[in-house]
């Protein structure tokens, strides 16, 4: 097995199982929360649910996948995995990019799934679903490539979780737009500039957070 | 270049440098706004409001030269580990944050009797508003390695990503139907009258100047502090 | 790991270019075919948005067109582009910049008859500025000052 898999697979037993940086099966919960708490907010309104539900599962995904960043890197660093692989001769660049894999993994797929019980709930129409699934799978893997990011620079700091959600959100913001924009009407546009927001976060990300987490170790 | 790294040969520019560059700009930027409040005729279809494009004209740009030399400053600070690059990056990062919310209140108030609302949603105001955002987090970031006595390239990390967002703004009317009018200024054609854009390009220099020299006053109370913190390190050490 | 760290962070790096550039084109491709921040009425004539969906309709006035509507409350006017034209009926208070000949963005939808109704009206500034005595000037004169002073 190549060492990249072996990180992963470790990775996403980590995520999965019950220790300091599991609780995979949160993201999914808090999603599927929101999605059942908006009716209530805003009344049973059908036509305004059906409206307004997308953006709403939008802001709930982005949300959901903000939420494990605390637990994303830093125990790690306080273990020394990276100061470990780094004896091995695993760039921190390469570990962080499994790391990206795994957490969207972690996330992506099983919010997409949440997405047609959350659509339900709303009574969204099938085209605008249709979307939606196809927004959040070209948007999720930038949003995972985002909360890695935010992990990795605030990793070293004390006041970590509430700082990376603030490190993330402007940065998460293009995702939002065109993700949410893809939603009605014209989707093709929308949908390419939310892979494109996308990509650029994943090519930075690694370099990135792998570059905080060197200046971290010293 | 290299020459102006050293800490205490910057010291002794900036230390005549700060003031002449706040009186020049203050001097300047006072004149200007004073000559567009007063002089400036009013414009063919916005009247009076237009005057307020001497305010945030300067200030967009100096929202937008905020961040790129937090940027600059921090390539310079992974690439070659001087702190006075880490310093200037830092110094840089409250005055940007001032003139970019500036530039949107004063934006804000223009637009409600010229366009009707007092924001729209459309790339060049997102855009402007994600960049007060970077801001904060790039101040809060700061801090929080200060605090954490972490290493100082974390900081410098975020201010080099979060430079996407420059070209973005600078684009932004171009790319997207904005509500936002498209560049009055290109490279060396205007199309705003030069009863208005002399005043402009005044207020321009001056606000820049001002903020030139907030800069390097910030960044001698930095270095006066970081100094003073390790004297005090080195008498606790004694015996 | 069989790569040294060095190598690893190239192939990364490769990765990376590969995947900016394919960012950019597809933002190219995006921003070329997406929807577009308003309607202009040439849009409208060739690819109709629905009837009562919200959307933006942005044009010039056309000249001529101001009038009020029989309530005597509405105002209405003619969106136009240079190659189509819409009606559009608004009942509020107009923005400072809004006279015929300007540029304007109206929110609102489209009724059955093909008249706009717009609830907001936003004036959309364009990228000139002209002191107010060159507007004394017959449009002709203006254009030609406004060219003096910014070759």
């Amino acid at each position: 097995m190549s060492p990249f898999a072996a990180l992963l697979r470790r990775d996403l037993a980590a995520m999965f199982g019950s220790g300091a940086r599991g609780g995979a099966a949160l993201p999914v919960l808090f999603f599927l929360a929101v999605a059942t708490l908006y009716p209530f907010a805003v009344g049973s309104d059908a036509r305004l649910l059906a409206e307004t539900g997308g953006g709403v599962l939008w802001i709930a995904a982005l949300l959901a996948a903000l939420l494990p960043i605390e637990r994303l890197v830093r125990p790690d660093l306080e273990l020394g995995l990276f100061d470990q692989l780094a004896l091995r001769g695993v760039a921190e660049e390469a570990s962080l990019a499994a790391r990206i894999l795994a957490h969207w993994l972690s996330f992506g797929p099983p919010l997409m799934v949440a997405a047609l019980p959350g659509a339900a709930l709303m009574g969204i129409e099938a085209q605008t679903l249709l979307n939606l699934e196809l927004g959040l799978l070209v948007g999720t893997p930038g949003l995972a490539a985002l909360g890695v990011m935010a992990a990795g620079l605030t990793a070293a700091l004390r006041s970590g979780a509430a700082l990376g959600g603030l490190l993330a959100i402007p940065l998460a913001v293009p995702l939002l737009i065109f993700g949410a924009g893809s939603l009605d009407g014209n989707a093709d546009g929308a949908l390419a500039l939310t892979g494109a927001a996308s990509l650029v976060l994943l090519a930075l990300a690694p370099f990135a957070a792998g570059a905080a987490i060197r200046a971290a170790r010293e | 270049m290299h020459g102006y790294a050293n800490p205490a040969r910057f010291l002794k520019i900036a230390r005549w440098l700060t003031p002449v560059l706040l009186v020049v700009g203050l001097v300047l930027a006072g004149g200007a706004l004073a000559w567009g409040l007063t002089q400036v005729p009013p414009e063919r279809l916005q009247g009076e409001t237009v005057r307020i494009l001497f305010v945030h004209v300067p200030t967009a740009w100096l929202g937008m030269a905020g961040w790129t030399t937090i940027a600059g400053a921090s390539f310079a600070y992974l690439v070659w580990r001087h702190p006075l690059a880490d310093i200037a990056a830092r110094a840089a990062a409250w005055p940007g944050a001032c003139f970019t919310a500036i530039c949107l209140a004063t934006g804000s108030i223009w637009a409600r009797p010229t366009w009707g609302v007092w924001w729209v949603w459309d790339g060049r105001l997102t855009s402007f508003l994600i960049l007060l955002f970077l801001y904060f987090g790039y101040i809060a970031l700061s801090n929080g390695a200060a605090q954490s006595e972490a290493s100082r390239r974390i900081p410098a990390i975020f201010g080099l990503v979060g430079a996407i967002n420059i070209p973005i703004i600078n684009r932004s009317v171009e790319w997207w139907e904005t509500q936002h009018q498209r560049a009055s200024i290109t490279a060396g054609t205007s199309s705003i009258d030069a009863a208005f854009l002399w005043p402009l390009g005044i207020a321009v220099l001056g606000f820049t100047c001002i903020f030139g020299g907030v800069l390097l006053a910030r960044m001698r109370a930095i270095l006066a502090h970081s100094q003073a913190e390790a004297r005090l390190r080195r008498k606790a050490m004694q015996p | 790991m069989s790569w040294k760290p060095k190598h690893q962070r190239m192939a990364l790096l490769g990765v990376a270019l590969v995947a900016l550039v394919g960012a950019v084109l597809l933002a190219m491709w995006g921003l070329r075919s997406q929807a577009s921040y308003f309607y202009v009425p040439a849009q409208v004539e060739s690819d109709p948005p629905a009837v009562g969906q919200n959307i933006r309709l942005g044009g010039m006035v056309l000249e001529g067109s101001l009038g009020q509507a029989d309530d005597g409350v509405s105002i209405l006017f003619t969106v136009h582009d240079g190659e189509a034209q819409v009606p559009v009926r608004y009942r509020g208070i107009l923005p400072d910049l809004f006279v015929e000949g300007s540029g304007v963005v109206a929110e609102g939808r489209f009724t059955p008859e093909g008249t706009f109704v717009a609830d907001t009206l936003l004036a959309k500034h364009d990228e000139n500025y002209v002191p107010r005595e060159l507007e004394e000037m017959t449009a002709a004169q203006a254009k030609a000052a406004v060219a003096e002073t910014t070759k």
